[in-house]
């Protein structure tokens, strides 16, 4: 299993949002998703996702509501607001802006050391 | 953005039930588990691995938690709730910690409710700093006033205002007509003076410009109080007709409840002032009626440049006026608020700086109170770090505490500041403005609550900031080497404190003794003023007027005990006295004195028996006779004052005067010197003073003032009511009033009297708390120690030594306290000055007395906590270890 890294701060909730837009998921497949699509890199701390999760929830982002997996158990759904929507976008841009500056700079330290 | 506030108002309202997490919680390890069995691990293995993987459970439901909007409100009531337990289980210290803050925060209240109208709260004008006082003012006449010429060439040429509206010179006494007359004061002012002012009438309108002019219809404003307490509040007062003076006026207006003239005076019927720029240039010698000016500054002009910019038309004025008048008439240009305030800022000022510094000593006492109490808790403090609690939730529950004490203590304080502030109002002078007026309101609780605030923050960083050290988990309880630090400085700042308080105390003390003992060259014992009201109406003529005071006199002369009965127009040291130049007196055979030189001289026109009731001495010459009343020859008595400034070196008996602005008929002959008596107020340098007789001629029976004194063997209680039926059986309807000379003369100090108490109770007080901190502090750092004193009597040091011990500790704290508390006393001693009456603001006594005084109650309150300290028994306390 290769070395998890450590979130950054903020791009947690970055990754809910992210895998909450596909489709509404429960807690347990929020973590799973990341952890899968990140090939096992991003290993979230349960520690840290229910707390996110309430979070965006208090803050109107997502939503909350009791349905019944294909297991016939209940389990609690988040879903998508349309605040959580926008939400996504802007935290999207942001990122993307975030990780071309962060890229560049790296890049020129690069060029520089060699 | 309204969705989500919506969201999170929801969340703080329906808390999400624990019972929802929990089950969400619990699905997901199920799921963990199922997908490690499914994996092919053993079910028990599977559990494990996934609750080792989730983590702890508890703190996932405290993180949870903590997201909620709103989650701190929680928290903090748990602070208060833990804060009360704590005071309930310590009643004496927390009432000790209310009693002072109360104290503190009641008497600081009380004070900035009486300064507050005199120093911060804006004037109940529309932009007040922009509304000057401007006109003329000369020694005679200190407020701005400008003569009616004047004030149409200003109008005419002024740049720095935007508006100028001129009221009369004062109120002036009406009659309302009804049934019978009833008493009122009437003022008028121009039409334009409510718009500068940015009032309007609450009911009607203000005068419209045709009624502000000569001749005009006949219309009046009233006051809000005359409406409402003469007129019931009665809606349809507008358009009625009333009788003023015997002339029918329509009422078009009734003034807002709380408008205040910029004179500060009460009037109760305003007419317009109807100004005639066509008269006012024939009237009064050319000069026009006197008035009242006030005025709006432009934008953005200040005062000092509107004082530029008069300044030529100023210039312009006084070609006209007598030369004698010349030099000594200024420009002046005030703020309404210097207008109205006059001398009381320096003694506001003074008065808040005191009960500020007691508060700090107060706030300082609670601190002490607090870490000491927090001393005792460091084990429990130790423990609560220990199980988990922030520093910061440490700090906050520190501040918490500290909150919900100084908020009772604000509430105890207000209530204080209720009984405080009508002893101020009781007790105040009539001189400093306001001060009646003072009373709590909204702006007063907030400022009450803001300095408790303050107290809090002060108090509770101070015990805030003691660390808890888990050493104190197992090691017996110790103060720290830094809170001792700290309480040792609050207690030496406290001191200090005490000794500036105390030696501003103390010199006006000693000014005011010296108020009250001075010679004021008058003998007030068993002398009754009295004051007849002669009605105008009936005693329209000087002739009329003076029968009545002759008859008066020879009447009362036959009273039993009488040893004089005296009339003059006034009496020494204050209230109105006539006046006039030095230069207005000519002497024959000498130059005349140049104009403007020489100062003022107080007239006064007496009696003979004015000199023998006073019983002012006749130094040359002789007293006026009363021979001399019917007699042709007008004789004047000089003070020896004058007469020194007047005839240096030479005999003033027999000299001449020749008539002039004071002098009249042919002249005047000087016959006596009289002392000197205190003329000008008690702490004002006296003014050279003459005394003209006053004849039994009608001529000389003008004018408002007549005042007869008594002074009678009898005492004064004695002869009251037979001076009272004396008068009314002259003329039953004439009221009269009386008061032992005494009496007025004790009024004359109620003013340094006033502020002598204030300040020298807020300066015990302030000594009150500082002594007891000082107290509290040895006695704890005693009982600190006593485990330290029970080793060294163990090793042979005898009570003396640790009397010693202790003792040097305390007397250090007083020493350095005392010595600071000096240095910054004599640095700030000069902001006393206008207070302070012949004392130096560097009274060699007082700056002696003070710190002695204070060391000495200082000393006992160390030596009973230190002797309680030697009492150990050194057994006892070295088996309690």
């Amino acid at each position: 299993m290769p070395q998890s890294t450590d979130l950054l701060q903020g791009t947690l909730d970055l990754l809910i949002l992210q895998t909450l837009a596909l489709e509404p998921m429960h807690g347990w497949g929020v973590a799973q998703r990341i952890q899968q699509l990140s090939k096992d890199v991003l290993q979230i701390g349960q520690g840290s996702l229910y707390p996110a999760l309430h979070r965006l929830e208090y803050k109107g982002w997502i939503r909350s509501e009791w349905q019944t997996t294909e297991n016939n158990r209940r389990a609690k759904y988040y879903r998508l607001t349309q605040t959580g929507k926008k939400q996504l976008a802007t935290e999207l841009a942001t990122w993307d802006r975030l990780s071309l500056a962060i890229a560049a700079v790296l890049g020129q330290a690069t060029e520089a050391s060699s | 953005m309204i969705s989500e506030l919506l969201t999170r108002l929801r969340f703080l309202i329906f808390r999400k039930r624990c019972r929802e997490l929990d089950e969400e919680i619990e699905f997901h390890l199920k799921q963990a588990i199922t997908t490690r069995i499914a994996a092919g691990m053993d079910p028990a293995e599977a559990r494990r691995r996934a609750l080792i993987e989730f983590g702890g459970i508890e703190p996932t439901r405290e993180q949870c938690e903590r997201q909620r909007p709103g989650w701190w409100i929680g928290t903090v009531m748990q602070d208060v709730h833990y804060a009360f337990r704590g005071f309930g289980r310590n009643p004496l210290f927390t009432l000790s910690v209310l009693i002072t803050l109360a104290l503190g925060i009641g008497a600081t209240t009380a004070v900035f409710s009486v300064v507050d109208r005199i120093l911060f709260r804006p004037l109940p004008y529309a932009e007040p700093s922009r509304i000057v006082s401007l006109g003329f003012v000369h020694p005679l006449e200190r407020q701005e006033f400008v003569m009616g010429r004047f004030y149409v060439e200003w109008q005419k040429d002024q740049t720095p205002f935007s508006a100028l509206a001129a009221q009369s010179t004062g109120v002036q006494n009406c009659d309302l007509v009804e049934n019978d007359p009833m008493p009122l004061n009437c003022i008028s002012f121009q039409a334009s003076f409510l718009p500068l002012f940015g009032i309007s009438p609450v009911l009607g309108r203000n005068f419209l410009p045709e009624e502000d002019r000569p001749n005009g219809p006949a219309v009046v404003m009233i006051s809000y109080g005359l409406w409402k307490v003469h007129y019931n509040g009665d809606p349809h007062i507008l358009d009625r007709m009333i009788n003023v003076d015997g002339r029918p006026v329509r009422v078009v207006g009734v003034l807002p409840k709380d408008f205040q003239f910029p004179t500060l005076e009460a009037a109760d019927i305003i007419s317009p002032f109807a100004f005639d720029p066509a008269i006012q240039q024939t009237v009064n010698g050319g000069f026009g009626y006197p008035m009242r000016l006030f005025a709006r500054l432009k934008p953005g002009v200040s005062v000092a440049q509107a004082y530029a910019q008069m300044q030529p038309l100023f210039n312009g004025d006084l070609k006209w006026f007598p030369p004698s008048a010349k030099s000594e008439t200024r420009l002046s240009i005030r703020t309404l608020r210097d207008r109205e305030t006059q001398d009381a800022r320096p003694v506001a000022w003074v008065l808040f700086g005191f009960v500020l510094a007691v508060l700090m000593i107060a706030c300082a006492n609670v601190a002490g109170l607090m870490m000491a109490r927090g001393a005792g808790r460091q084990r429990e403090l130790a423990v609560r770090s220990a199980i988990g609690a922030s520093r910061g939730r440490l700090i906050r529950q520190a501040l918490t505490e500290a909150f919900v004490l100084s908020f009772a203590g604000c509430l105890a304080g207000l209530a204080i500041a209720k009984a405080l502030v009508l002893v101020f109002v009781r007790l105040a002078p009539t001189g400093i403005p306001f001060v009646s007026k003072a009373h709590l309101d909204l702006r007063i609780g907030l400022f009450a609550a803001l300095i408790s605030c303050l107290c809090a923050v002060i108090f509770g960083i101070a015990t805030a900031l003691q660390k808890p050290r888990l050493a104190a988990l197992n090691a017996k309880m110790s103060m720290s080497r830094n809170h001792a630090f700290l309480r040792r400085s609050l207690v030496t700042t406290q001191i200090a404190i005490s000794i500036i308080l105390l030696s501003g105390a103390a010199l006006l003390l000693r000014s005011f003794t010296k108020i009250e003992k001075q010679n004021l060259g008058i003998q007030t014992d068993g002398v009754l003023a009295v004051k007849v009201a002669v009605p105008r109406l009936r005693y329209n003529t000087n002739q009329k007027v003076m029968d009545f005071y002759l008859r008066l006199e020879s009447s009362l002369r036959r009273l039993p005990g009488t040893r004089a009965v005296g009339m003059t127009d006034s009496i020494p040291p204050g209230g109105w006295q006539d006046g006039f130049r030095l230069s207005d007196l000519h002497v024959q055979g000498k130059p005349p004195i140049p104009p403007g030189t020489g100062g003022t001289v107080v007239g006064r026109s007496v009696t003979p028996d004015y000199f023998r009731g006073l019983n002012i001495p006749i130094m040359r010459g002789r007293n006026f006779a009363d021979q001399d009343r019917t007699g042709d020859e007008r004789e004047v008595i000089l003070s020896r004052l004058l007469a020194e400034r007047l005839f240096p070196g030479e005999d003033p008996i027999g000299k001449r005067f020749l008539p002039g602005a004071h002098v009249s008929g042919a002249g005047a002959i000087v016959v006596g010197v009289a002392d000197n008596v205190k003329n000008s107020g008690l702490t004002e340098q006296s003014e050279p003073e003459m005394y003209t007789l006053r004849r039994s001629v009608s001529d000389d029976w003008g004018g408002n003032h007549l005042m007869v004194i008594v002074d009678s063997a009898m005492p004064v209680t004695a002869i009251e009511p037979w001076v009272r039926s004396e008068v009314s059986s002259i003329d039953h309807t004439i009221p009269v009033e009386m008061e032992p000379l005494n009496e007025s003369l004790n009024r004359l100090a109620d003013r340094p009297r006033f502020e002598t108490t204030l300040l020298g109770f807020f300066a015990l007080t302030g000594l009150l708390l500082a002594i007891v901190g000082l107290y509290g502090l040895i006695a704890f750092m005693t009982t600190q120690r006593s485990h330290e004193i029970g080793v060294r009597m163990a090793l042979g040091a005898t009570r003396a030594n640790i009397l010693r011990l202790i003792a040097k500790d305390g007397l250090r704290m007083v020493l350095v306290g005392s010595a600071v508390g000096l240095g910054i006393a004599l640095a700030t001693s000069h902001m006393l000055k206008t207070l302070l009456f012949q004392v130096s603001v560097y009274d060699p006594l007082t700056y002696i007395l003070v710190p002695l005084l204070l060391s000495l109650v200082a000393l006992v309150a160390i030596l009973i906590p230190a002797r309680a300290g030697t009492r150990v028994e050194p057994a006892v306390t070295l088996r309690a270890e």
